[in-house]
């Protein structure tokens, strides 16, 4: 399937990769930069730093502030309104509750006010819902009622799993990608520009030769790259991967020859250097969102998650977590077997198909 | 191009001069298969251009006008490669031999000269052995010591039977190298002969007696004196 002349290109883009000491050296480190990165954040959530502006002489106000103080998921600090407005506004505290002043009769519902920053909306809910919480026990605690029932979570599939856990495939998809449409489309542009693609199709050479073998020699690259981040994620962030890893490294072959084949087909459709960036930024970064690297595509907006499930990065990053989280086979054939059999004919297809390796610069 | 119509001998030089934007090198560009015909016919060696593409490229040698390869690759190395893509095992010291560049199979092509990048282009349009060699302007950009050495080197091609096409607006050039020569201008051919009758036809009475004409009035009688960009 692989002809000689293939096999040949192949190891002379290998060699010219191998050959250039910047770009290993930056391929590698990247690897290093990510676990780093997710090794220094993982462990507990750190306690919301929570300001506390007793108006209250009461001792019911006086108890109530104990008791959140205790909290663990609280950091208390106590303080005058004014003071604490300030810390708040300046970021040293995340949130504010204010006791009023007629917080003194356990009967008498009274309001206790929340103050945050806007800055932290995206927390608010959060902040808000875990503070309700604490409050109702604490409430409880002060009552002397026992709760009426507790809440355990439990995974059906009794797998402890964390959130790195679900992350990790999801980035490595994302990361493939990456790799590839910038080993493909960037450098096709590259030779391109500089009449090395004119040069070589003067010769007998066809387009599906010079792709075949700029497919076989990243690859090798970056399945070494990908084993660098998995090795590193394995030891380091204790990632738990359910299937087994042949089927883990047949995903990503074949996520890899997708994205390959489409980084092509960008190279192919831009004319310039200048050119290539946005376009390759246009078709990767909506695919970071939508694709569900970071949260499950089911808790997009519904009319968009039909179009989510169809992109390729979703049926990579839904095929890599698979394995790596159900432990599904690469040979389990499911919806996303479809997804992947499908970009890779259309991928293929159109990076051969629209292949330019004239200068189109003019 | 404009309905141009011409060919080329087996074992000669022929050479296509004309102004910038004349149309040399889609010309040149179309017998390499490089451009698309889209109305009339070429062939080479008896094999139809536009059909047998694949074909003809395996019979010709085309030197570009950029002529740019692979980075951290040895000349050696682009050589071997530039065989395999004709499925050939050429040995790549005799190539560079062949245009002196033996000393030079270990440097990168970003170590080159302007004289020796040139020879080593032709050195790569040499790998699968061709029939007709096609140069486009080969000595443009060089000295007259890489120029000499350079045409020098087009005559010993061709005296062992090459055919060889080429462009250039260096009249000498032309005069000195070419069997015939085929003056361009606008897209079509307006001149086509030997330089000898050509200069007899165009230039045989030089504007002062004691200055002899050459191929380069005969080139500016017929294309004109305007600059062109």
């Amino acid at each position: 399937m692989i002809t000689p002349l293939q096999f040949h290109l192949a190891t002379v883009f290998l060699k010219i990769f191998l050959r250039d000491r910047q770009s290993i050296v930056f391929t590698l480190l990247f690897p290093l930069i990510f676990t780093g990165v997710f090794l220094f954040s993982d462990g507990e959530p750190d306690p919301i730093k929570l300001g506390l502006v007793n108006q209250s002489q009461s001792t019911l106000a006086a108890n109530f502030s104990d008791l959140v103080a205790q909290e663990p998921l609280f950091d208390v600090t106590e303080g005058t309104l004014v003071q604490l407005k300030q810390e708040l506004i300046n970021g040293d505290q995340t949130a504010l509750i204010v006791i009023p002043t007629n917080f003194e009769d356990a009967e008498e519902p009274s309001t206790i006010t929340l103050l945050l920053d806007a800055a932290q909306v995206r927390q608010a809910d959060a902040i808000a819902k875990t503070l309700n919480n604490s409050l109702i026990s604490i409430e409880r605690d002060i009552r002397e009622i026992e709760p009426m029932f507790s809440l355990e979570v439990e995974d059906v599939q009794a797998r402890p799993q964390r959130y790195i856990d679900f992350l990790l495939p999801g980035i490595l998809a994302y990361m493939l990608m990456n790799l590839c449409i910038a080993g493909s489309g960037f450098n096709v542009v590259e030779y391109r520009r500089r009449g090395i693609l004119k040069r070589l199709f003067v010769t007998p050479i066809q387009a599906k030769d010079f792709i075949v073998a700029i497919i076989l020699s990243r690859m090798v690259i970056i399945l070494t790259q990908i084993s660098v981040i998995l090795g590193l994620a394995l030891m380091l962030l204790e990632i738990k991967i359910a299937g087994s890893l042949l089927s883990l490294y047949g995903m990503v072959i074949l996520g890899t020859f997708i994205f390959l084949c489409i980084g092509f087909f960008l190279g192919s459709l831009a004319k310039t250097q200048e050119a290539i960036r946005p376009i390759v930024a246009l078709t990767t970064f909506p695919q970071l969102i939508l694709s569900g690297v970071f949260f499950p595509i089911t808790s997009l907006h519904e009319l968009l998650q039909p179009i989510a499930h169809a992109l390729p990065l979703s049926v990579v990053v839904a095929g890599l977590r698979g394995i790596s989280n159900d432990g599904t086979s690469l040979l389990t054939f499911n919806s996303t077997s479809i997804g992947l059999g499908i970009w890779m004919a259309i991928s293929f297809f159109v990076a051969v198909k629209y292949f330019v390796w004239k200068e189109v610069a003019n | 191009m404009d309905g141009i119509s011409f060919s080329i001998k087996t074992g000669e030089i022929y050479g296509l001069l004309g102004p910038n934007g004349a149309g040399k090198t889609s010309t040149l560009e179309m017998l390499e298969g490089l451009n698309d015909i889209d109305g009339g016919s070429a062939s080479i060696d008896g094999l139809d251009v536009s059909s047998r593409t694949h074909e003809v490229k395996k019979i010709i040698g085309v030197q570009l006008q950029a002529n740019e390869y692979f980075d951290r690759m040895s000349l050696s190395e682009l050589l071997v490669l530039f065989g395999k893509l004709y499925a050939q095992s050429p040995n790549p010291i005799e190539l560079l031999k062949r245009v002196n560049l033996e000393d030079k199979a270990s440097a990168k092509p970003a170590e080159l000269s302007g004289g020796q990048k040139q020879r080593f282009s032709i050195a790569c349009a040499l790998v699968n052995d061709p029939k007709v060699l096609f140069l486009d302007e080969p000595t443009t950009g060089l000295d007259p010591q890489a120029k000499r050495n350079l045409w020098q080197l087009v005559r010993d091609l061709n005296d062992s039977g090459m055919t060889i096409v080429l462009t250039t607006h260096n009249m000498e050039e032309a005069e000195y190298l070419c069997d015939r020569i085929a003056i361009m201008d606008q897209g079509k051919i307006i001149a086509e002969d030997t330089p000898q009758n050509l200069i007899l036809e165009h230039a045989s009475e030089p504007p002062k007696a004691k200055l002899h004409g050459n191929i380069e009035d005969v080139f500016l009688a017929l294309t004109g004196h305007e600059l062109r960009d």
